[in-house]
Protein backbone atom coordinates (compact mmCIF):
# COMPACT_ATOMS: atom_id res chain seq x y z
CA UNK A 1 0.00 0.00 0.00
CA UNK A 2 1.33 3.67 -0.74
CA UNK A 3 2.45 5.25 2.27
CA UNK A 4 -0.30 7.51 3.68
CA UNK A 5 1.47 10.48 5.31
CA UNK A 6 -1.22 12.58 6.85
CA UNK A 7 -2.04 9.19 8.38
CA UNK A 8 1.00 8.61 9.58
CA UNK A 9 1.76 11.55 11.00
CA UNK A 10 -2.05 11.65 12.62
CA UNK A 11 -1.32 8.65 14.37
CA UNK A 12 2.16 9.81 15.27
CA UNK A 13 1.13 12.66 17.14
CA UNK A 14 -2.02 11.49 18.59
CA UNK A 15 -0.03 9.38 20.85
CA UNK A 16 2.40 12.53 21.89
CA UNK A 17 -0.73 14.15 22.50
CA UNK A 18 -2.79 11.54 24.60
CA UNK A 19 0.71 10.19 26.08
CA UNK A 20 1.45 13.84 27.22
CA UNK A 21 -1.87 14.63 28.59
CA UNK A 22 -1.58 11.11 30.77
CA UNK A 23 1.83 11.38 31.82
CA UNK A 24 1.01 14.79 33.68
CA UNK A 25 -1.87 13.51 34.86
CA UNK A 26 -0.22 10.48 36.58
CA UNK A 27 2.20 13.22 38.36
CA UNK A 28 -1.36 15.37 39.36
CA UNK A 29 -2.52 11.67 41.09
CA UNK A 30 0.68 11.68 43.34
CA UNK A 31 0.96 15.55 43.38
CA UNK A 32 4.22 15.87 41.68
CA UNK A 33 5.41 18.43 38.94
CA UNK A 34 2.22 21.05 39.16
CA UNK A 35 4.91 23.33 37.53
CA UNK A 36 4.46 21.99 34.31
CA UNK A 37 0.90 21.12 34.20
CA UNK A 38 -0.25 24.01 32.52
CA UNK A 39 2.48 23.92 29.68
CA UNK A 40 1.67 19.99 29.39
CA UNK A 41 -1.85 20.51 28.96
CA UNK A 42 -1.61 23.25 26.70
CA UNK A 43 1.35 21.46 24.53
CA UNK A 44 -0.83 18.10 24.37
CA UNK A 45 -4.04 20.41 23.12
CA UNK A 46 -1.83 21.87 20.29
CA UNK A 47 -0.26 17.97 19.75
CA UNK A 48 -3.79 17.22 19.09
CA UNK A 49 -4.40 20.09 16.80
CA UNK A 50 -1.75 19.33 14.62
CA UNK A 51 -2.81 15.86 14.21
CA UNK A 52 -6.03 17.07 13.02
CA UNK A 53 -4.46 19.62 10.67
CA UNK A 54 -2.53 16.42 9.47
CA UNK A 55 -5.75 13.96 9.05
CA UNK A 56 -7.39 16.43 7.42
CA UNK A 57 -5.01 16.20 4.62
CA UNK A 58 -5.90 12.40 4.00
CA UNK A 59 -9.51 13.47 3.52
CA UNK A 60 -10.20 14.07 -0.61
CA UNK A 61 -13.47 15.82 0.51
CA UNK A 62 -12.81 17.42 3.74
CA UNK A 63 -15.71 19.97 3.33
CA UNK A 64 -18.16 16.79 3.67
CA UNK A 65 -17.12 15.50 6.65
CA UNK A 66 -20.57 16.89 8.50
CA UNK A 67 -22.30 14.55 6.33
CA UNK A 68 -21.74 11.85 8.48
CA UNK A 69 -20.11 10.41 11.22
CA UNK A 70 -23.16 8.52 12.66
CA UNK A 71 -21.75 5.49 11.80
CA UNK A 72 -20.88 4.05 14.69
CA UNK A 73 -19.00 0.62 13.06
CA UNK A 74 -16.60 3.05 11.70
CA UNK A 75 -13.83 3.46 12.81
CA UNK A 76 -13.32 7.10 11.64
CA UNK A 77 -16.34 7.76 13.78
CA UNK A 78 -14.91 6.48 16.82
CA UNK A 79 -11.79 8.35 16.53
CA UNK A 80 -13.93 11.41 16.07
CA UNK A 81 -16.03 10.24 19.87
CA UNK A 82 -12.71 9.87 21.58
CA UNK A 83 -11.02 13.40 20.42
CA UNK A 84 -14.28 15.29 20.88
CA UNK A 85 -14.07 13.46 24.73
CA UNK A 86 -10.62 14.19 25.06
CA UNK A 87 -10.85 18.03 24.39
CA UNK A 88 -13.68 17.97 26.80
CA UNK A 89 -11.67 16.14 29.08
CA UNK A 90 -8.60 18.91 28.74
CA UNK A 91 -10.69 21.88 28.80
CA UNK A 92 -12.51 20.69 32.31
CA UNK A 93 -8.49 19.62 33.71
CA UNK A 94 -7.25 23.03 32.43
CA UNK A 95 -10.38 24.67 34.11
CA UNK A 96 -9.87 23.11 37.76
CA UNK A 97 -5.77 23.75 37.21
CA UNK A 98 -6.25 27.55 36.75
CA UNK A 99 -9.09 27.27 39.79
CA UNK A 100 -6.66 25.57 41.81
CA UNK A 101 -4.46 27.98 44.51
CA UNK A 102 -1.30 26.77 42.86
CA UNK A 103 -1.72 26.45 40.07
CA UNK A 104 -0.85 23.02 39.17
CA UNK A 105 -3.73 20.76 41.40
CA UNK A 106 -6.59 18.60 40.12
CA UNK A 107 -8.55 16.33 41.98
CA UNK A 108 -7.34 12.89 41.71
CA UNK A 109 -10.81 11.48 40.02
CA UNK A 110 -9.99 14.35 37.02
CA UNK A 111 -6.62 12.62 37.13
CA UNK A 112 -7.70 9.35 36.90
CA UNK A 113 -10.07 10.51 34.06
CA UNK A 114 -7.32 12.24 32.26
CA UNK A 115 -5.26 9.20 32.31
CA UNK A 116 -7.80 6.98 30.77
CA UNK A 117 -9.31 9.06 28.03
CA UNK A 118 -5.75 9.37 27.27
CA UNK A 119 -4.91 5.59 27.07
CA UNK A 120 -8.23 5.14 25.21
CA UNK A 121 -7.98 7.77 22.35
CA UNK A 122 -4.38 5.80 21.70
CA UNK A 123 -6.00 2.72 21.49
CA UNK A 124 -8.91 3.56 19.58
CA UNK A 125 -7.47 5.48 17.06
CA UNK A 126 -4.89 2.62 16.19
CA UNK A 127 -8.03 -0.09 16.59
CA UNK A 128 -9.40 1.74 13.64
CA UNK A 129 -6.36 0.09 11.06
CA UNK A 130 -7.44 -3.23 12.45
CA UNK A 131 -8.74 -4.85 9.15
CA UNK A 132 -9.41 -8.71 8.42
CA UNK A 133 -8.82 -7.88 5.42
CA UNK A 134 -4.86 -7.18 6.00
CA UNK A 135 -2.90 -9.35 8.00
CA UNK A 136 -0.10 -7.16 9.14
CA UNK A 137 -2.74 -4.67 10.70
CA UNK A 138 -4.85 -7.05 12.16
CA UNK A 139 -3.18 -8.20 15.44
CA UNK A 140 -4.34 -6.25 19.26
CA UNK A 141 -0.17 -5.85 19.53
CA UNK A 142 -0.73 -2.88 16.74
CA UNK A 143 -3.09 -0.77 19.44
CA UNK A 144 -0.75 -1.74 22.36
CA UNK A 145 2.03 -0.10 20.52
CA UNK A 146 -0.08 3.02 19.91
CA UNK A 147 -0.72 2.97 23.53
CA UNK A 148 2.79 2.03 24.48
CA UNK A 149 4.19 4.95 22.32
CA UNK A 150 2.43 7.22 23.96
CA UNK A 151 3.45 6.22 27.12
CA UNK A 152 6.85 6.63 26.40
CA UNK A 153 6.45 9.97 24.50
CA UNK A 154 4.59 11.42 27.03
CA UNK A 155 6.22 10.60 29.61
CA UNK A 156 9.89 12.04 28.18
CA UNK A 157 8.22 15.01 27.56
CA UNK A 158 7.21 15.57 30.69
CA UNK A 159 9.85 14.66 32.00
CA UNK A 160 11.96 17.11 29.61
CA UNK A 161 9.52 19.89 30.57
CA UNK A 162 9.84 19.55 34.11
CA UNK A 163 13.68 20.19 34.04
CA UNK A 164 13.13 22.89 31.77
CA UNK A 165 10.94 24.30 34.41
CA UNK A 166 13.78 23.15 37.34
CA UNK A 167 11.57 20.74 38.48
CA UNK A 168 12.05 16.91 39.65
CA UNK A 169 9.96 13.51 40.00
CA UNK A 170 10.78 10.40 41.09
CA UNK A 171 7.39 8.75 39.40
CA UNK A 172 8.02 10.54 36.45
CA UNK A 173 11.40 9.47 35.87
CA UNK A 174 9.87 5.75 36.79
CA UNK A 175 6.86 6.25 34.26
CA UNK A 176 9.83 7.40 31.79
CA UNK A 177 11.53 4.39 32.05
CA UNK A 178 8.77 1.95 32.46
CA UNK A 179 6.55 3.55 29.49
CA UNK A 180 10.07 3.58 27.40
CA UNK A 181 10.19 -0.40 27.87
CA UNK A 182 6.74 -0.92 27.33
CA UNK A 183 7.13 0.82 24.00
CA UNK A 184 10.26 -0.95 22.75
CA UNK A 185 8.87 -4.65 24.10
CA UNK A 186 5.73 -4.27 22.20
CA UNK A 187 7.04 -2.47 19.03
CA UNK A 188 9.52 -5.75 18.77
CA UNK A 189 6.33 -7.96 19.06
CA UNK A 190 4.84 -6.39 16.81
CA UNK A 191 7.60 -6.86 14.47
CA UNK A 192 7.31 -10.45 15.28
CA UNK A 193 3.89 -10.56 14.22
CA UNK A 194 4.84 -9.03 10.98
CA UNK A 195 7.43 -11.95 10.44
CA UNK A 196 4.71 -14.35 11.21
CA UNK A 197 1.84 -13.33 8.88
CA UNK A 198 3.15 -14.76 5.85
CA UNK A 199 1.37 -17.66 6.03
CA UNK A 200 -2.26 -15.16 6.13
CA UNK A 201 -2.19 -14.34 2.82
CA UNK A 202 -3.70 -16.30 -0.22
CA UNK A 203 -0.86 -17.74 -2.81
CA UNK A 204 -2.14 -18.89 -6.09
CA UNK A 205 1.13 -19.67 -6.95
CA UNK A 206 1.92 -18.66 -10.45
CA UNK A 207 -0.43 -16.01 -11.79
CA UNK A 208 -0.48 -12.97 -14.28
CA UNK A 209 -2.26 -9.95 -14.65
CA UNK A 210 -2.48 -8.50 -17.54
CA UNK A 211 -3.39 -5.10 -16.68
CA UNK A 212 0.38 -5.13 -15.12
CA UNK A 213 1.79 -7.11 -17.73
CA UNK A 214 5.54 -6.37 -16.67
CA UNK A 215 5.31 -6.11 -12.55
CA UNK A 216 6.86 -8.96 -11.33
CA UNK A 217 5.28 -11.96 -9.91
CA UNK A 218 4.11 -11.42 -6.20
CA UNK A 219 6.32 -13.74 -3.51
CA UNK A 220 4.03 -13.36 -0.81
CA UNK A 221 6.86 -14.62 1.85
CA UNK A 222 9.25 -12.05 0.39
CA UNK A 223 6.80 -8.99 1.28
CA UNK A 224 6.54 -10.22 4.56
CA UNK A 225 10.13 -11.11 5.60
CA UNK A 226 10.98 -7.68 7.64
CA UNK A 227 13.38 -9.13 9.02
CA UNK A 228 15.78 -10.19 6.02
CA UNK A 229 13.43 -8.86 3.52
CA UNK A 230 13.44 -5.27 1.96
CA UNK A 231 12.05 -3.41 4.80
CA UNK A 232 15.09 -5.31 7.12
CA UNK A 233 16.87 -1.94 7.41
CA UNK A 234 14.27 0.38 8.45
CA UNK A 235 13.00 -2.63 10.83
CA UNK A 236 16.03 -3.01 12.08
CA UNK A 237 17.73 0.42 12.19
CA UNK A 238 14.60 2.99 12.40
CA UNK A 239 12.09 0.67 14.59
CA UNK A 240 14.13 -1.56 16.76
CA UNK A 241 17.63 0.32 17.55
CA UNK A 242 16.41 3.93 17.56
CA UNK A 243 12.95 4.35 18.11
CA UNK A 244 12.71 1.25 20.84
CA UNK A 245 16.62 1.11 22.60
CA UNK A 246 17.23 4.23 21.87
CA UNK A 247 14.25 5.96 24.17
CA UNK A 248 15.05 3.52 26.99
CA UNK A 249 18.65 4.51 26.63
CA UNK A 250 17.96 7.83 27.45
CA UNK A 251 15.41 7.44 29.88
CA UNK A 252 17.41 5.03 32.44
CA UNK A 253 20.17 7.28 31.62
CA UNK A 254 18.22 10.05 32.63
CA UNK A 255 16.70 8.23 35.28
CA UNK A 256 20.38 7.77 37.24
CA UNK A 257 21.12 11.29 37.05
CA UNK A 258 18.08 12.89 37.56
CA UNK A 259 17.88 16.85 38.06
CA UNK A 260 18.88 18.47 34.64
CA UNK A 261 19.97 15.82 32.52
CA UNK A 262 15.96 15.26 31.88
CA UNK A 263 16.24 17.98 29.61
CA UNK A 264 18.66 17.13 27.34
CA UNK A 265 18.24 12.93 27.36
CA UNK A 266 14.34 13.43 27.61
CA UNK A 267 14.54 15.22 24.12
CA UNK A 268 16.91 13.29 22.80
CA UNK A 269 14.13 9.75 23.83
CA UNK A 270 11.31 11.88 22.33
CA UNK A 271 12.94 12.79 19.24
CA UNK A 272 14.28 8.78 18.62
CA UNK A 273 10.65 7.75 20.36
CA UNK A 274 9.20 10.00 17.39
CA UNK A 275 11.62 8.64 14.56
CA UNK A 276 10.83 5.16 15.21
CA UNK A 277 6.92 6.01 15.24
CA UNK A 278 7.42 7.19 11.81
CA UNK A 279 9.86 4.10 11.14
CA UNK A 280 7.15 1.69 12.14
CA UNK A 281 4.42 3.43 10.65
CA UNK A 282 6.30 3.53 7.49
CA UNK A 283 6.77 -0.10 7.39
CA UNK A 284 2.87 -0.65 8.75
CA UNK A 285 2.02 0.74 5.61
CA UNK A 286 4.38 -1.05 3.17
CA UNK A 287 3.21 -4.09 5.15
CA UNK A 288 -0.63 -3.83 4.65
CA UNK A 289 -0.97 -5.82 2.24
CA UNK A 290 -4.78 -7.22 1.28
CA UNK A 291 -5.24 -11.03 1.91
CA UNK A 292 -5.85 -11.49 -1.99
CA UNK A 293 -3.23 -9.08 -3.17
CA UNK A 294 -3.36 -10.26 -7.09
CA UNK A 295 -6.04 -7.98 -8.18
CA UNK B 1 -34.63 -11.61 0.78
CA UNK B 2 -32.81 -10.95 -2.32
CA UNK B 3 -29.03 -11.21 -2.93
CA UNK B 4 -27.74 -10.38 -6.61
CA UNK B 5 -24.83 -12.01 -7.43
CA UNK B 6 -22.68 -13.19 -10.56
CA UNK B 7 -21.91 -16.79 -10.93
CA UNK B 8 -18.54 -17.40 -13.12
CA UNK B 9 -17.78 -21.42 -14.65
CA UNK B 10 -13.83 -21.17 -15.04
CA UNK B 11 -13.65 -23.72 -17.19
CA UNK B 12 -15.56 -21.93 -19.70
CA UNK B 13 -13.68 -18.72 -19.43
CA UNK B 14 -11.29 -18.32 -21.74
CA UNK B 15 -9.81 -15.26 -20.90
CA UNK B 16 -10.99 -13.28 -23.68
CA UNK B 17 -11.23 -10.05 -21.19
CA UNK B 18 -14.41 -9.19 -22.55
CA UNK B 19 -15.54 -8.37 -19.47
CA UNK B 20 -13.32 -6.28 -18.34
CA UNK B 21 -13.78 -4.25 -21.23
CA UNK B 22 -17.40 -4.32 -21.35
CA UNK B 23 -17.15 -2.79 -17.57
CA UNK B 24 -14.65 -0.41 -18.73
CA UNK B 25 -16.99 0.68 -21.48
CA UNK B 26 -20.44 0.56 -19.90
CA UNK B 27 -19.39 2.33 -16.52
CA UNK B 28 -16.96 4.86 -17.51
CA UNK B 29 -13.88 3.29 -15.23
CA UNK B 30 -10.93 6.26 -15.68
CA UNK B 31 -7.44 5.37 -16.87
CA UNK B 32 -5.87 3.27 -14.56
CA UNK B 33 -8.73 1.75 -12.40
CA UNK B 34 -10.11 -1.33 -12.99
CA UNK B 35 -14.00 -2.54 -11.92
CA UNK B 36 -13.16 -6.17 -13.37
CA UNK B 37 -9.95 -7.81 -13.89
CA UNK B 38 -9.15 -11.08 -15.64
CA UNK B 39 -6.30 -12.83 -14.16
CA UNK B 40 -4.53 -15.62 -15.12
CA UNK B 41 -4.04 -18.51 -12.48
CA UNK B 42 -0.97 -20.48 -13.35
CA UNK B 43 0.21 -22.97 -14.70
CA UNK B 44 0.77 -24.55 -11.65
CA UNK B 45 2.00 -28.09 -11.38
CA UNK B 46 -1.36 -30.63 -10.97
CA UNK B 47 0.49 -32.55 -8.44
CA UNK B 48 3.18 -31.60 -6.36
CA UNK B 49 6.46 -31.88 -8.67
CA UNK B 50 5.26 -32.09 -11.70
CA UNK B 51 6.61 -30.18 -14.15
CA UNK B 52 5.09 -29.28 -18.14
CA UNK B 53 2.83 -30.25 -19.48
CA UNK B 54 1.70 -31.74 -16.45
CA UNK B 55 0.63 -27.97 -15.27
CA UNK B 56 -3.16 -26.30 -14.96
CA UNK B 57 -4.23 -23.28 -15.30
CA UNK B 58 -7.77 -21.04 -14.85
CA UNK B 59 -8.76 -17.34 -15.58
CA UNK B 60 -10.00 -15.41 -12.60
CA UNK B 61 -12.55 -12.88 -12.88
CA UNK B 62 -12.41 -10.54 -10.17
CA UNK B 63 -13.86 -7.88 -9.22
CA UNK B 64 -16.58 -6.09 -5.79
CA UNK B 65 -17.68 -9.46 -4.59
CA UNK B 66 -21.04 -7.67 -3.06
CA UNK B 67 -20.30 -9.56 0.19
CA UNK B 68 -23.25 -10.52 2.82
CA UNK B 69 -20.81 -8.68 5.17
CA UNK B 70 -19.26 -6.31 3.72
CA UNK B 71 -16.21 -4.54 5.74
CA UNK B 72 -16.10 -1.78 3.71
CA UNK B 73 -19.97 -0.46 4.75
CA UNK B 74 -18.94 -1.39 8.41
CA UNK B 75 -15.78 1.03 8.29
CA UNK B 76 -17.59 4.01 6.19
CA UNK B 77 -17.81 7.00 8.46
CA UNK B 78 -20.29 8.68 6.39
CA UNK B 79 -22.77 5.36 5.14
CA UNK B 80 -21.75 5.97 1.89
CA UNK B 81 -21.13 2.66 1.30
CA UNK B 82 -24.21 0.59 1.81
CA UNK B 83 -25.91 -2.48 1.09
CA UNK B 84 -28.98 -1.88 -1.38
CA UNK B 85 -32.54 -4.04 -0.98
CA UNK B 86 -31.07 -6.12 -3.69
CA UNK B 87 -28.03 -7.13 -1.39
CA UNK B 88 -25.41 -5.95 -3.68
CA UNK B 89 -22.78 -2.74 -2.54
CA UNK B 90 -23.28 0.56 -3.42
CA UNK B 91 -21.66 3.94 -3.35
CA UNK B 92 -23.57 7.09 -2.77
CA UNK B 93 -20.42 9.07 -3.83
CA UNK B 94 -22.31 12.18 -2.87
CA UNK B 95 -21.60 11.19 0.85
CA UNK B 96 -18.33 9.99 0.20
CA UNK B 97 -15.51 12.05 2.20
CA UNK B 98 -12.60 10.30 0.00
CA UNK B 99 -10.76 8.72 3.44
CA UNK B 100 -10.45 5.28 1.67
CA UNK B 101 -11.15 3.32 4.56
CA UNK B 102 -13.38 1.16 2.52
CA UNK B 103 -10.49 0.53 -0.18
CA UNK B 104 -8.23 -0.64 2.71
CA UNK B 105 -10.96 -2.80 4.57
CA UNK B 106 -11.50 -4.33 1.27
CA UNK B 107 -9.98 -7.50 0.96
CA UNK B 108 -9.90 -7.86 -2.74
CA UNK B 109 -8.99 -4.47 -3.66
CA UNK B 110 -11.41 -3.77 -5.71
CA UNK B 111 -12.07 -0.22 -5.10
CA UNK B 112 -10.21 2.74 -6.23
CA UNK B 113 -10.33 6.43 -5.70
CA UNK B 114 -11.69 8.29 -8.73
CA UNK B 115 -9.11 11.13 -9.07
CA UNK B 116 -10.84 13.27 -10.97
CA UNK B 117 -13.66 13.39 -8.48
CA UNK B 118 -11.86 12.12 -4.99
CA UNK B 119 -14.12 10.08 -4.24
CA UNK B 120 -13.82 5.82 -4.12
CA UNK B 121 -15.58 3.67 -6.79
CA UNK B 122 -16.41 0.11 -7.89
CA UNK B 123 -18.40 -2.60 -9.46
CA UNK B 124 -21.79 -1.34 -9.16
CA UNK B 125 -22.84 -5.04 -10.55
CA UNK B 126 -24.28 -2.74 -12.99
CA UNK B 127 -27.36 -1.50 -10.70
CA UNK B 128 -28.53 1.03 -13.71
CA UNK B 129 -28.80 -1.78 -15.66
CA UNK B 130 -29.95 -4.36 -13.69
CA UNK B 131 -32.82 -2.63 -11.77
CA UNK B 132 -34.63 -2.71 -15.01
CA UNK B 133 -34.32 -6.49 -15.89
CA UNK B 134 -31.13 -6.11 -17.73
CA UNK B 135 -27.94 -7.65 -17.06
CA UNK B 136 -24.78 -6.72 -16.34
CA UNK B 137 -22.64 -5.71 -18.79
CA UNK B 138 -19.63 -8.22 -17.83
CA UNK B 139 -22.00 -10.84 -17.78
CA UNK B 140 -23.92 -9.75 -21.47
CA UNK B 141 -20.90 -9.50 -22.98
CA UNK B 142 -19.00 -12.79 -22.08
CA UNK B 143 -17.00 -14.25 -24.45
CA UNK B 144 -17.20 -17.87 -23.06
CA UNK B 145 -20.97 -18.02 -21.81
CA UNK B 146 -19.27 -18.17 -18.58
CA UNK B 147 -21.01 -15.71 -16.33
CA UNK B 148 -24.14 -16.00 -14.81
CA UNK B 149 -26.45 -13.54 -13.17
CA UNK B 150 -28.85 -14.10 -10.40
CA UNK B 151 -30.64 -13.93 -6.65
CA UNK B 152 -27.91 -16.05 -4.70
CA UNK B 153 -31.09 -17.06 -2.75
CA UNK B 154 -32.67 -18.87 -5.53
CA UNK B 155 -30.26 -20.86 -6.07
CA UNK B 156 -27.42 -20.87 -8.49
CA UNK B 157 -28.80 -23.15 -10.86
CA UNK B 158 -31.40 -20.49 -11.78
CA UNK B 159 -28.47 -17.72 -12.66
CA UNK B 160 -29.24 -16.58 -16.35
CA UNK B 161 -26.48 -15.35 -19.41
CA UNK B 162 -27.70 -14.38 -22.03
CA UNK B 163 -28.83 -17.16 -25.12
CA UNK B 164 -28.88 -17.07 -28.53
CA UNK B 165 -31.46 -15.39 -30.36
CA UNK B 166 -33.33 -16.97 -33.23
CA UNK B 167 -33.92 -13.97 -36.20
CA UNK B 168 -35.10 -16.43 -38.64
CA UNK B 169 -38.82 -16.72 -36.54
CA UNK B 170 -40.88 -13.98 -34.83
CA UNK B 171 -39.37 -10.85 -33.55
CA UNK B 172 -36.06 -10.15 -34.42
CA UNK B 173 -35.87 -6.89 -32.25
CA UNK B 174 -33.29 -5.91 -29.54
CA UNK B 175 -35.89 -6.60 -26.60
CA UNK B 176 -36.05 -10.14 -27.61
CA UNK B 177 -32.42 -10.24 -27.58
CA UNK B 178 -32.37 -8.84 -23.79
CA UNK B 179 -34.89 -10.94 -22.96
CA UNK B 180 -33.61 -14.28 -24.52
CA UNK B 181 -31.64 -16.47 -21.52
CA UNK B 182 -30.53 -19.37 -20.55
CA UNK B 183 -29.83 -20.62 -17.07
CA UNK B 184 -26.45 -22.10 -15.24
CA UNK B 185 -28.48 -25.21 -15.21
CA UNK B 186 -29.15 -24.94 -18.80
CA UNK B 187 -26.33 -24.18 -19.93
CA UNK B 188 -22.76 -25.74 -17.80
CA UNK B 189 -21.48 -29.14 -17.29
CA UNK B 190 -22.93 -30.61 -14.12
CA UNK B 191 -20.92 -29.33 -11.24
CA UNK B 192 -20.74 -30.74 -7.76
CA UNK B 193 -21.21 -28.50 -4.81
CA UNK B 194 -17.27 -29.09 -3.86
CA UNK B 195 -16.81 -27.69 -7.20
CA UNK B 196 -17.56 -23.93 -5.90
CA UNK B 197 -15.40 -21.60 -4.61
CA UNK B 198 -15.05 -17.83 -3.36
CA UNK B 199 -12.40 -15.67 -2.78
CA UNK B 200 -10.68 -15.68 0.57
CA UNK B 201 -13.04 -15.03 3.10
CA UNK B 202 -11.85 -12.54 5.65
CA UNK B 203 -15.05 -12.77 7.41
CA UNK B 204 -16.87 -10.64 5.13
CA UNK B 205 -18.61 -13.92 3.21
CA UNK B 206 -18.06 -12.84 -0.37
CA UNK B 207 -21.05 -13.47 -2.59
CA UNK B 208 -19.40 -13.98 -6.16
CA UNK B 209 -19.62 -17.69 -6.83
CA UNK B 210 -16.73 -19.56 -8.90
CA UNK B 211 -17.22 -22.91 -9.94
CA UNK B 212 -13.92 -24.56 -10.95
CA UNK B 213 -14.24 -28.36 -11.62
CA UNK B 214 -11.01 -31.05 -12.19
CA UNK B 215 -8.63 -28.40 -11.09
CA UNK B 216 -7.19 -27.13 -8.13
CA UNK B 217 -8.70 -23.92 -6.79
CA UNK B 218 -5.29 -21.88 -5.84
CA UNK B 219 -5.30 -19.43 -3.30
CA UNK B 220 -7.53 -20.89 -0.54
CA UNK B 221 -11.17 -19.73 0.41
Amino acid sequence: MELQWPLILFTTLVAWSAGTFGAQAVLALKGEGREVQVPAVVASVVLLALSGIAVFFHLQHWERIFNGFGHITSGITQELIAIVVFVVVAVVYFAMLRKSEDGGTVPKWLAVVAIAISAVLALVCAHSYMMAARPAWDTVVWPLVELGEAAALGALTVMAMLALKGGESKLGGLAAVAGSVASAVLSVALVAVWQASAGSFADVGYHFDPTTPTSPLLDVAAETNVLSGELAPLVWLGVIVVGALAPVACAVLAHKKGGKSWLALGAAGVVCALIGCVCLRVAFYELGLSVFMFY
Amino acid sequence: MTHYAIATDLNRCVGCLACSVACKALNGVPIGNFWNKTLRIGPNPKSEGDVFPNVEMYFLTVQCQHCKNPACVQVCPTEASHVLEDGTVQIDKSKCIGCQFCAMACPYGVRYLNEEERVVEKCTLCEQRISQGELPACVAQCGGRARFFGDLDEGVDSFEAPWVVDVTEGDPSYEKGQKTRITLKECVQEYAESDIHHLPNAGNDPAFVYVLRNRTWQGGE
